[in-house]
């Protein structure tokens, strides 16, 4: 074992480690960037390495990617990998009033933690870890989903009809495209750029980040609060904190490293566990969702958590147990290294040499995470806002472009920011509709299957209901399901602790708020009824899913005009500030889009930064201010532009300039 | 018209056959994009990353793999004709997806509009149970199945894909019904047998070559036994007419030129004739395949076309 430990720790390790947490620290802080694509890219230059080498610079980036996906989550509100989507909703929060940087420390000490935890799991308890994921079966996987569903409750905004209401939209968007087990094309109203479905990282960025943007230029405000001074790493807090948040902490790394173990979950869902289990169970359950340092170090413990635990599977079973252990799996086989069951025999040197280089570039991160994120905190506070939304609405364009090459995922990301907007300001959360989106899927496989299976052995209720592991969180759900609502319960009223439910305005209403109810909840029941049209004639297995999202939906819609005749309450958000520059912003967002192809990547982005610099300036400065701020903007546009084409080789479209 | 304007012409057109003409004896002349209509660690992506090392020592270029993942391949494909046809942009293809995909409903494209060039390789069907399964041979995989009609189920990856009209044509074959479970990917329907949460799997002899002594391989879709498993015996020998599997091969935009469909084709087969390749992949649990540009390919595609046709009609996926 020592010769593994020395074998790992050997100075070509250690700067492949160095090296991979920081490039992959970098390339998940872009949204759109993940942890895949940056182990991918990374494949072709491993050819030429030692096996050894190859895995402790895949491992390295992978777990640098996976943390540096909270940057973007807490200074701007979008998570840069799916991992870090609950880290958004305490993590931004903090940042809005001053406490960005004690929430980027704060990730980084979780996110050392997590990926602790996950990689000694994955020294000492590796074989029976996989085989305990191996009792997951389809029925498991739906219940899970349900499971990450049931945070709803607590996300829904102030309003639980429309958070329902959101979440089987989502619920809806998930299903668009030809479905992976039943093969058949739905909801695509025969345009073929949905036949893919809309891909769930770009529309993260657009229902997280654009409404952002969007109300970024409305007001000369600042972003973020910035502390007047300097307060350096504020690493002293952040350990208070995490000392405060013990139990916490090991909880959520074991729910990391546990999800991280089913082939079939991954990252996401880790982190939406976690943050769920660390709100039920807190004391100071109302602040969470406000800017409760507990969400943070839940979701960044439990997805950094997903590394080593996702690692179980792969090399136990050789079943890739999250999407960048396929890409390592792959580049394995290439090396001529076979996973699975004989590797732990065969090629144990490989593999604790591995591990120990996971341990060694864990801890790397620490010093590489503190530095990095200090850094992304200064540029995101410092920068003025003129110069801020020109580059973060171009790192949302070329991430959005990067994930599958498609500039269609791109429109939809526009797209889908603008809704995000206008249902968000209509009280209607986001969150909801990101749960369903990314759930959705899991949910429909794992219930068709169980179906099918429950079907063929004719015990269907045994299949859903009977199964211990099923039972088990079926009862985790109900509890989380219920939490929210039992002071009220007493009192005879609605959910009491609502996360968010201090940002909405409860309007005495007056006709026209009315009116705008009505039309946003008529908005919804529409689409509820086209779905409902479009699944006529269907196979049983493609319909169930999408007709009873469908359905459900047009309930709660009935729901909610009732209770708007009822009690004449209005939830909505107030949008102080200039009209005008708001729209502009996603309009000029689509015209770029349509000039990508003409003029090429490059000069339209560049179009774009001037244009958006022109939207957001609401400064008073001379003009070699302006020019020097333009000129930075341009110079992160054309640079980060050359930067894809060349070093992450995605083939940015070249057009007639460039 | 002015003889010097006459002039200037015949130059521009001069210049411009002689380019041509150096562009196609440079082939390749930069890096070559090789889409793959899939995301990242699948078998699509495994061999073209086999390939990448080779295409660089022979060609002396780079053969750069990119992911356009979406509708299990349509999104792909539905944009290949529309790239740049000079050879240096080309893109995995799938069998059966690019036959049995179109014929199920608009998908983006037809199986005609796509120039296959090339079909290096096939991963065999196998039906395989978990290695403390009671069935140890085909024989009492049949003997339950018609003890338990539907009762027997085994998981597979997608719908309308190798595994699942593998197991619609040897249910067929067989005087069988058992209960097809579709999975998203090989990766998940292994992790279902391995957990028993299904009784078998149709999947390919890839599954045997990862999962080792932990899954048996109750028999493999080929014309003669898989050198890598030499014990595990074919439909064929087992009175099963069956030879199938997912085939996999390289296409190019419409727009590229004859000679260079054709130098590219030899550009693969002379991979493909490359012994350490040639033992990478044997060893990973593929079969070699070698169908050129020409004759061979349309041969091949009109007699795949019919098969795939057929079992996706009797599996009800093709009205």
């Amino acid at each position: 074992m020592l010769d593994y430990f020395i074998a790992a720790f050997s100075p070509l390790n250690v700067v492949l480690a160095l090296a991979g947490v920081a490039a992959g620290t970098i390339i998940g802080s872009i949204p759109g960037l993940t942890a895949t694509m940056a182990v991918a890219v990374l494949v072709p230059f491993t050819f030429a390495m030692a096996p050894e080498s190859a895995l402790i610079l895949m491992g390295a980036i992978y777990t640098g990617a996976i943390y540096g996906g909270a940057y973007a989550a807490i200074l701007l509100n979008t998570p840069g990998t799916p991992s870090a989507i609950a880290t958004t909703f305490d993590g931004y929060p903090m940042a809005k009033r001053g406490d960005g940087d004690l929430a980027v420390t704060i990730a980084c000490l979780s996110s050392v933690v997590g990926g602790l935890v996950g990689a000694l799991a994955l020294l000492f308890l590796a074989p029976p870890l996989a085989r305990a994921a191996l009792a997951f079966g389809p029925v498991e996987y739906f219940w899970l989903a349900i499971f990450g569903l049931s945070l709803i409750s607590a996300l829904s905004a102030g309003d639980f009809l429309k958070g329902m209401i959101a979440a089987c939209f989502g619920l809806i968007l998930a299903m668009i495209g030809i479905s992976e087990i039943s093969a058949e094309v739905r909801l695509t109203f025969g345009s073929p750029t949905l036949l893919g479905g809309i891909e769930v990282i770009s529309a993260l960025i657009g229902l997280y980040c654009v409404p952002v943007l969007i109300d970024l230029v409305a007001t000369p405000e600042r972003h973020l609060e910035a502390g007047d001074n300097p307060r350096g790493f504020r690493l002293s807090e952040a350990i208070a904190t995490l000392s405060r948040n013990l139990w916490n902490l090991a909880r959520s790394s074991a729910i990391g490293t546990m999800v991280g173990a089913l082939p079939g979950a991954g990252g996401s869902i880790a982190g939406l566990v976690a943050y769920s289990e660390a709100r039920r169970s807190a004391r100071d359950r109302q602040t969470y969702g406000k800017g409760n340092p507990g969400g943070v170090i839940a979701t960044e413990s439990a997805n950094n958590a997903t590394v080593g635990g996702g690692l179980i599977p792969t090399l136990v079973l050789g079943i890739p147990g999250t999407p960048p252990d396929a890409v390592i799996l792959g580049a394995l086989l290439v090396q001529g290294v076979r996973t699975g069951p004989t590797l732990f025999e065969s090629g144990a040197s490989i593999v604790y040499t591995f591990i120990f280089g996971l341990l060694l570039a864990t801890i790397l991160m620490l010093p590489v995470g503190l530095f990095i994120g200090r850094f992304a905190y200064g540029a995101i506070v410092r920068a003025p806002k003129a110069a801020l939304v020109p580059v973060v609405a171009f790192m949302t364009i070329i991430g959005a472009y990067a994930i599958r090459n498609s500039i269609s995922d791109v429109g939809v990301m526009v797209v889908l920011g603008v809704i995000g907007w206008i249902a968000a300001n209509r009280g209607f959360a986001v969150s909801p509709i990101v749960l369903g989106l990314i759930l959705g899927r899991i949910a429909e496989q794992g219930f068709v299957q169980s179906w099918t299976i429950g079907a063929a052995i004719e015990d269907l209720p045994g299949q859903f209901f009977g199964r211990p592991l099923s039972i088990a969180i079926i009862a985790l759900t109900a509890i989380t399901f219920i939490y929210p609502f039992v002071p009220r319960l007493r009192a005879g009223r609605g959910p009491a602790d609502d996360a968010t439910a201090a940002v909405l305005r409860r309007q005495p209403a007056n006709a026209a708020a009315k009116l705008r109810e009505v039309l946003a909840l008529g908005a919804f029941g529409a689409i509820a009824a086209v779905v409902i049209a479009q699944m006529a004639g269907r196979t049983a297995e493609a319909a169930v899913f999408p007709l009873t999202a469908a359905i459900a939906m047009a309930v709660f819609v009935l729901g909610a005009l009732a209770k708007l005749a009822i009690t004449g309450i209005v939830t909505e958000e107030s949008a102080p500030g200039s009209f005008v520059r708001r729209a502009m912003v996603p309009l000029v967002m689509l015209v770029t889009v349509g000039l990508i192809p003409h003029l090429g990547f490059g000069a339209s982005c560049a179009l774009m930064g001037l244009a958006l610099y022109v939207v957001a300036d609401h400064q008073r400065q001379s003009l070699a201010q302006h020019a020097l701020a333009v000129a930075s903007v341009l110079m992160v546009i054309v640079g980060a532009t050359y930067a894809f084409r060349v070093f992450l080789s995605v083939p940015l479209p070249g057009g007639a300039l460039f | 018209m002015k003889p010097t304007t006459t002039l200037c012409l015949s130059l521009v057109a001069l210049c411009g056959l002689a380019g041509a003409a150096l562009a196609d004896d440079a082939y390749p002349s930069r890096q070559v994009d090789y889409i793959i209509p899939f995301g990242p660690g699948g078998e699509s992506d495994i061999t073209a990353r086999l390939q990448q090392p080779y295409f660089k020592d022979k060609f002396g270029q780079d053969l750069v793999v990119s992911y356009k993942p979406g509708g299990g391949g349509a999104v792909g494909w539905s944009q290949l004709n529309s790239m740049e046809g000079d050879g240096h942009t080309i893109m995995g293809v799938n069998l059966p997806h690019i036959i049995v995909k179109p014929q199920t409903g608009d998908v983006g494209f037809k199986t005609d509009d796509i120039t296959n060039v090339y079909m290096f390789h096939f991963t065999p069907d196998a039906l395989i149970v978990n290695a403390d399964s009671d069935m140890k041979t085909l024989e009492d995989y049949v003997a339950y199945a018609k003890e338990n009609p539907k009762r027997l189920t085994a998981s597979g990856s997608g719908k309308g894909t190798a595994n699942h009209l593998a197991q619609v044509r040897f249910d067929e074959l067989a005087g069988i019904e058992t209960t097809y479970v579709p999975f998203q990917g090989t990766g998940a329907a292994v992790t279902a047998l391995l957990g028993n949460q299904v009784k078998g799997e149709w999947g390919y002899t890839t599954v045997g070559a990862t999962q080792g002594d932990a899954v048996r391989m109750l028999a493999v879709a080929m014309d003669e036994r898989h050198p890598a498993f030499p014990d595990v015996p074919t439909f064929k020998e087992l009175g099963y007419d069956i030879v199938s599997g997912a085939y996999r091969g390289i296409a190019v935009p419409k727009s590229t030129p004859e000679d260079v469909r054709q130098k590219l084709s030899d550009m693969i087969a002379e991979i493909n004739a490359d012994e350490k390749f040639q033992k990478q992949m044997i060893d990973g649990g593929f079969a070699l395949l070698d169908v050129g540009y020409g004759a061979a390919m349309d041969e091949f595609m009109a007699t795949k076309s019919d098969e795939y046709i057929a079992a996706g009609k009797s599996a009800g996926l093709i009205d």
